[in-house]
Formats: structure tokens, sequence, C-alpha cells
């Protein structure tokens, strides 16, 4: 079953097209990866998907829905969630506020007291429960993409878009994440896109498809392995092997 | 959170207003001072409703005020003979409510899609603008204004209407004064209250949270205007008995509201009334002492809040409160 | 045709007080376009000028277009204890804090202002003679500040385009980041671009006087804060030039809606010329509602 669709998205800014013509599907269920290097125009497609830009060209569908003119604050409530790259906590609030904030607002459109039961549940899930009395802008960095991560959670998302969610971490942080992911994909049916810059090796352990994005256009699509070994992919990231990095 | 988890907070709030009225009641000479600090509270407390939780600033605001003036006025003026005894001054209230709601709303639908800046740039206009509007289309007496001192001499007679603009008129702010405090709790301890925090923190990250930003703005901007309406038609037209538009459109009260919602703490329950307090004692003092120098100090006032101390007295005890103590101060 | 000839009387003078307007407005764009700070207390610094141009021409005699120059070093002067006591403080801050600070500046210097001169409204005439444009007599003293506004602005041009410092700050303007990573002390420009941003207020000030008999006082700043945020968010609000020929066009609409309401009988033309001068506001804000900042939040 098909739960996003994107049709020949183009986005301009001036004179520069930063992304063109881009079409993809995302199944119900699935992960998927997004590459590319900086600039290739990937903040930029999920801002597209998540309505923060309208598109000059081509439709989303979102769920059966034509999504593409419709404001942003609509598109959560249908299912969709996602954290920043840079992460955006509401500083002043406590960790569990900030989550709960996802489950009272999202798909899930729980009441203020099931929403902090919510955020309790999704804050010892990834292991900051003991900060949920933190004021937000007093976690450490890391702590930071992980209540992103609870909050997008709490969503009760359909589709979950992490934006280099796994940058700045080490590899057991990464791991333990990656295994996060992977549990509530199944247990809660959840498509997962993930996007990254340099963390390949995070990539495959994960994701069943990837796609390349290269100066705005999609490059390649298919199964991780074979795209990341692709002679284009690995002529874009300067010649450099990428799956090495998989590897070691 | 249970129930009383959720209202603590109100406690201290409705006691603070028990102990002022108590004094007021009690103590002779102290009616009229508790009276002038308890309009700052409630000031505070009606503009803490959009400048503390949304973050955004009104510098239109005391136009609501002037506007919640005007319905009482015309409401005494134009019903005068329909014999109505104190159901004119509920129409009052009423007509109040609804023209600075209305004020609000279109203000609101248009300039709450904007962001910060250009919403304040938009609403120095309101208040500038509305005022010329009165004076140059000559409604409501146009530059003349409206005085109703007779009127309400003929419809409750001159003991009555005495009683009504040196007492009636006060224990309504004193009421006003609860509702607000009452409706901000609710708003705090509801969705409309996490989603205007996530509207101050960052509103385009609530925007993807599926917030809907210019909803709640506009709710809260009403719900603000509609308390400001209140007081203008209590603390103004009934106490004063006339409305003119050099005095109901003056900016000095929004600087006053701002500064006390600044210095009580923006955002915070009791913020407002520990600003009110501490501005309403300080004013009355200075203006007793110096008076017609309430801007001078003022303005400097504020600017030393905004740079040393933004998060203002409640706030900064607020970060410092730990546990229990937390829950009743909000 | 008395209404048309009034009506192009009053679209030429509207012209002129245009090119006054378009000047005191610029300082409010270019801080903002440096900075991102909305000087709320514009209208209080071009109530300064005013009254340094009356007290040079009251005390000394000194001609309005020389009193430019004096107010203009004393608005540097002013720009820059602001900047170093209160707007350097708060460049990091929320939008809210600046907002605030700037509000109440402008109050404090309207409060000084009063103490020191009090609250009456004064005026001065400079009669230097007139011009008749057979539709209207156009006093040489507007014509002197109508050609004064385009001097100073084209000097102001002239200093962007072609000194080393006015590319530094176009540079700000653009993007400060990259302009500090290219070397620029952004703290320097913030301060510079502050100091002439108020200095050419102050001394836009002195101009207006040539337009209001006797309108000036502490309070005569709000008229001017309303005008140019008009005229700033029509111009685009970064944009010193661009605030530059808003002007021009504020002053015919402002002129011309008043001929027009003059016809309108039972009311006051005066202070319903004020309300369409909110109304455009509002109504521009409506048309682009994303405001200026909107589309640029990458």
């Amino acid at each position: 079953m098909e739960l996003l669709r994107l049709d020949n998205v183009t986005k301009k800014f001036g004179g520069l097209v930063a992304v063109n013509k881009v079409s993809f599907t995302v199944e119900k269920g699935e992960a998927i990866g997004i590459v590319g290097p900086n600039g290739s125009g990937k903040t930029t497609l999920y801002n597209l998907i998540n309505g923060v830009y309208a598109p000059d060209e081509g439709r989303i569908y979102f769920d059966g829905k034509d999504i593409t003119n419709l404001p942003t604050h609509a598109r959560a409530p249908l299912g969709m969630a996602r954290t920043f790259q840079i992460p955006r906590p509401f500083g002043g609030a406590t960790t569990r506020e900030n989550v709960a904030v996802g489950a009272m607002f999202g798909y899930a459109k729980a009441s203020v007291d099931e929403a902090l039961e919510i955020a309790d549940e999704y804050l010892r899930m990834v292991g900051i429960y003991d900060k949920r009395d933190v004021e937000a802008a007093k976690l450490t960095p890391l702590e930071k993409r992980l209540m992103e991560v609870a909050r997008a959670l709490a969503m009760k998302p359909k589709l979950l878009l992490l934006d280099e969610v796994m940058a700045g971490m080490n590899p057991s942080d990464i791991d333990k994440l990656i295994e996060l992911l992977k549990r509530v994909k199944e247990e809660e049916d959840i498509s997962i896109v993930s996007m990254v810059e340099h963390l390949m090796h995070a990539i495959t352990k994960f994701a069943e498809r990837v796609i390349v994005m290269h100066q705005g256009e999609k490059l390649l699509e298919g199964p991780t392995m074979e795209v990341l070994n692709h002679p284009k992919v690995i002529e874009i990231y300067l010649g450099k092997k990428v799956v090495e990095d998989a590897e070691g | 959170m249970s129930f009383f988890d959720k209202y603590a907070s109100l406690i201290p709030v409705l006691l603070i207003y028990v102990v002022l009225f108590a004094i007021g009641i009690l103590v002779p000479g102290m009616w009229q001072p508790v009276a002038f600090i308890m309009f700052y509270i409630t000031l505070g407390q009606a503009f803490n409703i959009f400048l503390g939780l949304t973050g955004y600033v009104d510098f239109g605001y005391v136009a609501f005020l002037a506007l919640g003036a005007y319905g009482m006025a015309i409401a005494v003026e134009s019903l005068g003979g329909a014999n109505l005894g104190f159901g004119i001054i509920l129409i009052g209230l009423v007509l109040a409510i609804v023209m600075a709601s209305i004020l609000s709303l279109a203000v609101g639908a248009v300039a709450l899609r904007l962001r910060g800046a250009y919403f304040a740039i938009a609403t120095i206009g309101v208040n500038e603008g509305f005022r010329y509007f009165v004076e140059g289309a000559r409604i409501w007496g146009g530059s003349e204004g409206i005085i109703i001192s007779g009127a309400m001499r003929n419809i409750f007679g001159r003991e009555t209407a005495n009683f009504i603009s040196t007492f009636v008129s006060d224990i309504l702010v004193f009421i006003i004064a609860i509702l607000a405090a009452i409706v901000t709790v609710l708003i705090m301890n509801r969705k409309m209250g996490y989603a205007l925090m996530a509207v101050r923190e960052d509103e385009d990250a609530a925007k993807v949270m599926g917030i809907n930003v210019t909803k709640y703005k506009v709710m809260a901007f009403i719900a603000s205007a509609s308390f400001a309406g209140l007081i203008g038609a209590s603390a103004w037209t009934l106490k004063m008995t006339y409305v003119f538009p050099s005095d109901v459109f003056l900016i000095t009260y929004t600087v006053e509201a701002i500064v006390i919602v600044m210095l009580g703490g923006a955002g915070t329950l009791m913020g407002p009334v520990v600003g009110g307090l501490i501005y309403g004692i300080l004013k009355y003092y200075l203006s007793i002492t110096l008076p017609g120098f309430q801007l001078i100090i003022l303005a400097p006032l504020l600017v030393v809040i905004v740079i040393a101390f933004p998060e203002g007295v409640v706030g900064a005890l607020k970060r410092k409160a730990r546990g229990n103590a937390r829950k009743y101060l909000r | 045709m008395p209404f048309f000839e009034q009506l192009a009387g009053n679209l030429v003078y509207g012209a002129i007080l245009g090119s006054v307007y378009g000047l005191s407005t610029m300082g409010l764009s270019l801080i903002f376009g440096v900075l991102r700070i909305v000087n709320v207390g514009h209208g209080p610094f071009i109530m300064l000028g005013a009254f340094t141009a009356f007290w040079m021409f009251t005390l000394f005699g000194i001609a309005p277009v020389i009193s430019i120059s004096v107010a203009l070093v004393l608005g540097l002067a002013l720009g820059f204890v602001v900047f170093f006591a209160v707007i350097k403080r708060l460049i990091n801050a929320p939008e809210l804090s600046t907002l605030l600070a700037t509000f109440a500046i402008g109050i404090f210097l309207e409060e000084v202002a009063k103490f020191i001169w009090g609250p009456d409204h004064r005026g001065y005439s400079w009669d230097i003679g007139s011009i008749d444009l057979s539709i209207t007599l156009i006093p040489y003293s507007k014509i002197l500040a109508f050609i004064s506004s385009i001097v100073i602005a084209y000097l102001l041009y002239m200093w962007f385009q072609k000194t080393k410092l006015g590319a530094a700050v176009r540079a700000v303007v653009e993007d400060s980041e990259g302009a500090a990573a290219c070397g620029i002390n952004v703290g320097r420009i913030y301060a510079l671009s502050f100091a002439i941003g108020i200095g050419l207020t102050v001394a836009s000030g002195v101009l207006v006087t040539l337009f209001v008999p006797v309108g000036i006082n502490p309070y005569m700043g709000h008229e001017y804060t309303l005008k140019a945020f008009v005229i700033a968010v029509l111009g685009g609000l970064a944009s010193p030039w661009g605030a530059f020929y808003a002007g021009f066009i504020f002053g015919l609409i402002e002129n011309g809606s008043y001929t027009l309401l003059g016809t309108i009988p039972g009311v006051e033309p005066f202070s319903l010329t004020r309300f369409v001068a909110f109304s455009l506001l509002l109504v521009i804000l409506l048309i682009k509602p994303t405001g200026l900042l909107g589309g640029e939040s990458k």
C-alpha cells in the first residue's frame, strides 16, 4: 500500500532550482533512506512534504489524499511527523511537555492527560525519562535529538521523517536508536524516511531502499547495497567508496 | 496531573485578592489605594493572556480598553430611558465585550498571520487609526466624546450613581481579575496552553507539530481583548462617567500593561499579580510625590527589565522553585 | 474646475512632502535591514530633530537647511549611545525584547523632551518667499526641503555604492554570517548602521518642521512612527531606497485622499487621512500576508 507519493515535484528559490522534478513513493511500513551531499535538495524535499514550502510544480499525495496545498499544521494530524536537522525543542518547556505536545497535536490527538502519559512512555523508550522535568533547552545535543525522536513517535505517525537524526552520535548510540526504530516500525507499522549526508553504514543497517539526491534531482533509487555501490554514487562522493564506510 | 495540581496555582493568586479586598474594606481610607492597585493587577492579568501566553506584543492594546469604555457609554446613553435599572450595566458590559472582541477578531485575523515585528507594526496602526476614525468620522461624539454622568443620575438617582462610580466599578474590577486568572489557568491546562507555549518558543516547529498557530493566537487575542473591554467599561466609563478619545486611547495604558507583565514575568499566572502590586504601589506613591513622572521612570525601567531580567520576578522564582512549590507558582 | 486645481496643487505638495517622508523612513529601513530590529520608537527621534531645528532657528537664527548637519551629528552621537547602552545587549535576544526596548526608548525621549521643553505646541516660520505654480503657491523653504532630502538620499546611496565601509554594510544586509566569514567586523557595522539610521531620522526631523507650522511638540513623533511604518512596509522594509521612493508614493496618496475626503460633508478630513494611512498599512500587510520576512526562512 502506498503511503506517500511525490509526482514531478519542483521547487525553485529565485533562479535556483532546489528540487527538480522529483518523483518517488513510500510504501506503508517501509524504511527508506535518502542520501546526498549537502545542498542536494534533501531538506527542501522534507520541507515540501511537510508543507513548509509549496511546490512550484508537481503534486504530493499522502495516504490517498492530495496534500499539495494543505497548510503545514494540517499535515501532522494526518499522520506525519519529523525531526529537524538542528533540533528545535520548545526550550522553555520541560522535556515531558515537549513530547506531550507531539501527542496532542499529531495523529494521536491525545487529550492533555493522555498526552502526558504517552510522553512518559516514549521518554522511557528513548532512554531520557530521568530528564523529563528538565527544561528542554538544557538538554545535551544528543538528548535533544532523542527528545525529538520521542516527540515525533508520540504523534503516532504513519510516516516518520528523520533528518540527520544520527549525526554526532557515537556508534553504540546509533545502534541503540536503530534497534528502537526497527522495533517501533514493526510494532506500530510506521513508514520511516531517514535522510543522511555521511552516515552510510547506519543506512545500510536500517533502510530497505535508498534514494540518492544530487543537485536537486533524484539520481538513483533502489535496494540499499546495490545503490550505494553504484559508480555514480561513488563519483558524487568524491570518488570515495561509500560502502567502505559502511563496512569499516 | 490531578485536578488539585492543575489548579493549585490559583490559590496564592486568589489569596492575594482576598487579602487586598480585606484591607480595602477593613482599613479606613484604604479602599481607594487598593482599587488603584487592583486596576493594574487586572490590566496585567488581561494583557498577559495575549503577550504572556503568545509572546507577541500588541502596541495598540489600549484600543480594546477604549472600545469597552465606549460600549458601556453607548449602552448607558442610548438605553438610559428604558428603565432597566442595574440591567443596563450588564448590557453595557456585554456590549463592551462584543465591541472589543469584534475589533480583535478583525485585527487578529489580518495581523496575527504576521510574525512578531510585522504584527507589532500593524498594531501600532490599530490604536492610532481607530482613534482617528472615531474623531474623523465624528462617531460616538467625535473628539468631544460621551459624558454619561447625567444619564447615570437619571437612571439611578444621585446617591446610587455615586455609589456605582466609587464602589461598584471597583468591585467589578475585582471580579474581572478573578475571571481573568481563572481563564488564564484554564487556557494553560488545556491543549491551547500547550499550543501557545509552542508558538512562543518556536512557531515554525509548532506548525510542523500540527498546531494551527493562527487559530490559537487569535483565540488568545480575543480573550485578552475582551477582558480589556470589560476593564474599560468598568474602570473607565463607570468610574469616570465620561469617555474622551484623547484619554481612553492614551498609549500610557499599553506601556503600563507591558511593564506590569514583563516585571512580574510574562506567561506566568502569578506574574501580573506581582507586577501589578509592585507597579501599583510604586505609582500610587510616585503620583503623590512626583506627579506626572511615571513614564519617565517607567520607560528606563522597562529597558532594564528587558536587558537584565527578561523572565521577570515570578519567572526567575519559578526557575528556582523545586517540587511542590512549583505547582503553586505558574 | 477648482476641485481639480486643488487636487493638482495638493499632489505637487504631496510629492514635496513625500521626499521628506522618504528621508524620514530611510533610517528605519536601514536599521531593520542591517540589524533586523524594528525601531518602534522611531518617531521620537524625528521629534528631536524638529526641536533641534526650532531652537537653532529661534535662538541663533540659523536656517533649517544648515541645522540639518547639526541634527545629523547629534543623531549619530545619540545613535551610538543608544546602541552601546541598549541595542548591543539585545542583538541575540528574542524579537520581543528589541521591540519593547526601542518602544521604551521612544517613550523616554518624549518624556525627557516634555520635561525640558514642556508639552506645548511650538512653531517658527522661515519665510524666504514662494514660487507661483499658478495652481498653487510653493514656498521656497519647502522646495529647499525637497532638494535637501534628495541630496542626502543620494549622498547616502553614493556612500553605500562607492566606499569600502558602504560595501561592508551591504554585505551584512545580504548575509551577516557570510560577511563575518569574510572578515567584516559585524559588530562595528551594526553600531555604525544604527547610528547612521538614527542620524538620518533626526536630520529628517529638521525638514519636517518646514511642513508643520505649529506642530513641534514632544509627542509629534507618534504620527511619524505610524507613517514611517506604512512607508517602510510599502518600500520593502529592509531597503532604504525602497523607503525613499515609497515616501513619494505615500505623500501623493496622503494628500490626494485629503483632498477627496474634504469633499465629504460632516467629517474631519485631517483625522480621516490618518485613518487612511492606517488602513493602507493593514491592506498592504493583508496583500502580502507573509510580511516581508516571509519566503526567506530557509
